[in-house]
């Protein structure tokens, strides 16, 4: 009973974190300084006709929210506008029907811009973020038990300088070496590629993957090292890893049965808590190697200030963050016993 | 004035303290040493680049992207200039933005925390709900979009990264605040109705203080990172030439094509340095405000030394007692210091089904000889002297593999407050079974096994259906039976009590003792019986030896200690116990406590709390006198007695 009540919880939690997003979206939007229609439009040649016009087609001449008063039941009326009618509501209501308005650029519905893209991003995150969990894993693990020895030593210094190296940067670096070394340099795949069989697209898709994954990988892998090793070691020092000596148990399977699995544990949330970070890592990583993902749009966006989309795809990253985070919680809390059966 | 100097005074011991530790922390120096080097460049720029940053005027567009040379040890850059020049300048732009940023995230991140810790209840709630969505929120794309929509200038560059950066701040802040709260001196200072503000600025802020320096050196590594980000980003003030914004330069204008890297290795060299000094600075005071390697323990054990005087005895081996203590001395190795001699030339022997108290007040190496005896030492531990021989076999010469073989199988231990000797995350049922799994090979693991398990839990008094239950599912007397149960598993010869009942209330000590005094008749089990209640040794024990500060105070059968105790120590003890037989005597206890292990007395190491203690006490560390067929008590005073 108790377990289906923390369940609800945690879902009306994120249900509520994701409308306190939505809300910061709309009015980050508004209330900061700059006419949309104008930042978005930048040509000297527009009337100030031309510009109501605009105004008009994006549903900006109506009033951002209604005044105050219309929640007053006394002075019910006394407002000019139907409250329903305002740019808030309006907005709300088409983001229930799925509709993220049209950018401002390309005039396509940003649902449209942004489904294309989602996928590219997923399979760069999903192959880096494979690759940095088992890469730096296994290292943190190695570490932890060899601690203060040359090895621990020597992936603790690795660790700390992937860490310490931004982004970007590294991206840069590859790139700069991929383009002499014959590596594709931009993109996802090569121009005219699709009339080509399958395993040869596929191939293509692979060798344009190889350094954006290699990036991300190593950028990350060191931060899971450090993790796994803080975690490891605490575990390490309990009392029951003692025990389990005591009893006679070898090394390999003190580690085996005792300690990685509870090293583990929180390595889930911390895995989730990082997706938040990760999001800034991939907009960095796309915009190195003009991979056509999510990252590369806001990027996009915001150099033609086309604030639909970037509204459209701040909400989706937001929202794919909350949900993961959920999803680690309500994992951790059937992994681990204690959250379990208590 | 006085009371200024008093404090100056009292800070500065502490101040060479923490340098002292710091200094052998290689992490923490090579990174604060990274840290001042680049801050010495920030601060001397003009006088360290060789040209003037603002000076554009000859450029040429031969000048542009111009390799290494003599004129430009790093090249030029995409305007003509010398990128070492503004490499040099940029370390100033990137650390200010660093440093203020930082310095706000960690004003909102302390306040937030240090009120919601102090406060609790609804504040605490709404403050930890609000951190918790900052935390969920994506933060660069976050403040790409603040930035856009604003302007892109240092100082709203400082600000978005300063308001968006504190939520782990705040939640560092907030659990040592916690902590801090229940200590005694806090509860104190609330008792005596200090004001909440006095509170927090006299008892709360110190201690909170070295979390927050901490994190602050983290915070503004992140703060330099995000910096760069947006610059390259394109998002940086287009005015003040960071190293974000130098490689923004170079990679969107042509440096990829040129092959010019010197115009994109250099800046992010410096991103690097700066990040990486500052992690590393972090690790450091980390370790060191967080000190746990000492406890790990898959660490190789130190080597065991062992003297050639002991080894003879080894060879005169006749009918021995089933386990034999020697001349036993353990170290813990001190960083740098003199190692602490945490016990010295302990013997004893244990006989089968016979029972020994092992008694002396917390910190008197009573654990620490318990472990040495499975080698089951933290790594700082090492076995300097002594043998421990069981059946015959000298442990302290065995390999690992074949040690394992003894630990459990012969010798197992029930340890000390079972509240975290038993895995969380396993149930108690599989903890047992794990155990009988290793010991007894051929052992079938079918019903069997889980019957042998509800066997054990049942001798212990635990019901069947708890078998499967998780540690946390049981009281605290549970889990000490729990831990009993699991130490007979595989029918050892001795059993190790370590203080079993030290955390339990009255009614619980009394059966769990009852528990082993029975199985000990039953199974004829050897125990050792560690505690600091010389009443439950009167009871069950046939000998006991009395411990002091790591040495051994008094070794006897149990009669004579509580009838003709001949050391100072144990009579004292004594006293502080009450005895049913004299009602009216009255009770004393011992003034002071037990020597530190880095601070013992030169002489007896009782003397300082010895009433009976001599000049010579003080001088000279007594011998143990044989004073009767088994008894045996080491102090000045017996002496002529002998």
């Amino acid at each position: 009973m108790k377990r289906w009540r923390d369940l609800l919880g945690k879902i009306g939690w994120a249900f509520f974190t994701i409308l306190f997003v939505i809300i910061l979206n709309f009015f980050l939007f508004r209330i900061l300084p700059g006419d949309p229609a104008r930042a978005g439009v930048r040509d000297p040649r527009l009337t100030r006709e031309n510009i109501e016009a605009i105004r008009v087609r994006y549903g900006l001449d109506k009033p951002i929210i209604n005044c105050f008063e219309s929640l007053n039941p006394v002075k019910i009326g006394s407002c000019a506008v139907n409250p329903l009618d305002t740019q808030f509501f309006i907005y709300m209501g088409n983001l229930l029907k799925g509709d993220l308005m049209i950018s401002f650029h390309t005039n396509r519905p940003v649902t449209d811009i942004l489904s294309e893209r989602l996928w590219n991003t997923i399979i760069l995150i999903g192959a880096g973020q494979i690759l940095a969990i088992i890469i730096g894993v296994l290292f943190g693990m190695f570490s932890a038990w060899k601690a203060r020895t040359t090895l621990d030593y020597a992936s603790l210094t690795l660790s700390l300088v992937a860490w310490s190296i931004p982004t970007f940067w590294l991206g840069v670096i590859l790139l700069f070496w991929g383009s002499n070394n014959g590596m594709p340099i931009a993109g996802m795949s090569t121009p005219g590629m699709s009339s080509y069989p399958f395993f040869t697209r596929f191939g293509d898709i692979a060798k344009h993957m190889f350094l954006p994954t290699l990036t991300y990988t190593i950028v990350y892998m060191g931060e899971y090292m450090l993790i796994m090793r803080s975690s490891l070691l605490d575990v390490l020092s309990e009392d029951y890893i003692l025990t389990a000596k005591a009893k006679g148990l070898s090394i390999f399977q003190i580690l085996k049965d005792h300690a990685i699995k509870n090293a583990m544990l929180p390595l889930v949330t911390i895995i989730a808590i990082n997706l938040g970070f990760t999001v800034g890592g991939v907009v960095q990583i796309e915009t190195v190697f003009s991979w056509p993902g999510l990252g590369m749009t806001i990027v996009e966006a915001l150099n033609r200030r086309d604030f639909p989309v970037l509204q459209g795809a701040f909400l989706l990253i937001a929202v794919a963050v909350i949900a993961a985070n959920l999803l680690a919680d309500l994992a951790y809390s059937y992994l681990d016993p204690r959250v379990k059966t208590e | 004035m006085e009371t200024q100097i008093a404090k100056t005074a009292a800070a500065t011991p502490r101040f060479q303290e923490f340098w002292r530790v710091f200094r052998s922390n290689y992490m923490g120096l090579v990174g604060l040493i990274m840290l001042i080097i680049v801050i010495f460049v920030a601060i001397f720029a003009p006088v360290l680049s060789p040209y003037d940053p603002s000076s554009t005027l000859n450029v040429t567009t031969a000048d542009i992207y111009n390799p290494p040379s003599a004129a430009h040890w790093l090249g030029t850059d995409d305007a003509g200039q010398d990128v070492l020049t503004n490499f040099i300048f940029g370390a100033r732009v990137s650390l200010t933005i660093g440093f203020f940023a930082a310095f706000i995230s960690l004003i909102i991140g302390g306040v937030f925390g240090i009120i919601a810790g102090f406060y609790g209840g609804r504040t605490e709630e709404l403050l930890m709900r609000f951190t918790d969505i900052m935390l969920v929120i994506p933060d660069l794309p976050l403040m790409m979009v603040v930035i856009a929509l604003t302007k892109p200038s240092i100082f709203n560059i400082i600000l978005v990264i300063g308001l968006l950066y504190w939520t782990t701040t705040a939640r560092m802040v907030r659990s040592q605040t916690l902590a801090v709260k229940s200590r005694k001196f806090v509860l104190r200072a609330r008792a005596i109705g200090s004001g909440k503000g006095h509170i927090i600025r006299r008892h709360i802020l110190p201690l909170v203080l070295p979390i927050l320096v901490v994190q602050a050196v983290l915070v503004v590594s992140s703060a330099v990172l995000a910096e760069s980000t947006l610059s390259f980003l394109g998002l940086g003030d287009p005015t003040a030439l960071s190293w974000g914004q130098m490689l923004n330069y170079a990679f969107g204008r042509g440096a990829m094509s040129t092959g010019a890297w010197w115009a994109l290795v250099v800046p992010g060299f410096g991103i690097v340095w700066v990040v990486l000094g500052l992690t590393l600075l972090g690790q450091g005071l980390e370790q060191i405000l967080n000190p746990r390697l000492d406890t790990h323990h898959l660490m190789p054990g130190r080597p065991i030394v062992t003297s050639e005087a002991a080894k003879v005895i080894e060879k005169v081996s006749g009918k021995r007692p089933l386990l034999e203590v020697q001349n036993l001395s353990i170290n813990y190795v001190n960083n740098g210091k003199p190692p602490a001699r945490a016990v010295e030339n302990i013997s004893f022997t244990l006989k089968e089904g016979e029972l020994i108290g092992l008694v002396g007040e917390s910190g008197c190496g009573k654990t620490t000889l318990m472990l040495a005896l499975l080698r089951l030492l933290p790594s700082a531990g090492q076995i300097v002297n002594g043998q421990v021989f069981f059946n015959g076999r000298d442990l302290t010469a065995l390999s690992e593999e074949e040690l394992n073989t003894v630990r459990w199988k012969e010798v197992s231990i029930v340890f000390q407050g079972a509240m975290n000797a038993l895995n969380p995350v396993r149930t108690v049922g599989d903890q047992i079974a794990e155990a009988i799994i290793k010991h007894i090979p051929g052992f079938p693991r079918d019903k069997r096994l889980q019957e042998r398990v509800i066997e054990l839990l049942e001798l212990v008094g635990i019901a069947a259906d708890h078998k499967d239950h998780f540690p946390h599912q049981y009281s605290g007397g549970m889990r000490q039976r729990a831990m009993i149960a699991m130490a007979l598993a595989c029918n050892p010869q001795v059993i190790i009590a370590d203080e079993p009942t030290t955390a339990l209330d009255v009614m619980i000590q009394a059966q769990i003792l009852e528990l082993l005094d029975s199985l000990r008749k039953k199974l004829g089990l050897a125990i050792i019986f560690v505690t600091h209640d010389l009443g439950v040794v009167a009871e069950m024990c046939d000998r006991v030896l009395v411990m002091y500060g790591g040495v051994t105070a008094e070794y006897a059968d149990v009669d004579t200690i509580y009838n003709e105790a001949r050391h100072p120590y144990t009579q004292e003890l004594l006293k502080a116990f009450p005895d049913l037989t004299k009602p009216k005597k009255k009770l004393s206890s011992i003034p002071g406590y037990p020597p530190r292990l880095d601070a013992l007395p030169a002489g007896c190491r009782f003397a300082p709390r010895c009433p009976l203690a001599v000049d010579r006490c003080h001088k000279e560390q007594p011998l143990l006198h044989k004073l009767g067929a088994a008894h045996f008590a080491s102090c000045h005073l017996l002496e002529a007695s002998k």
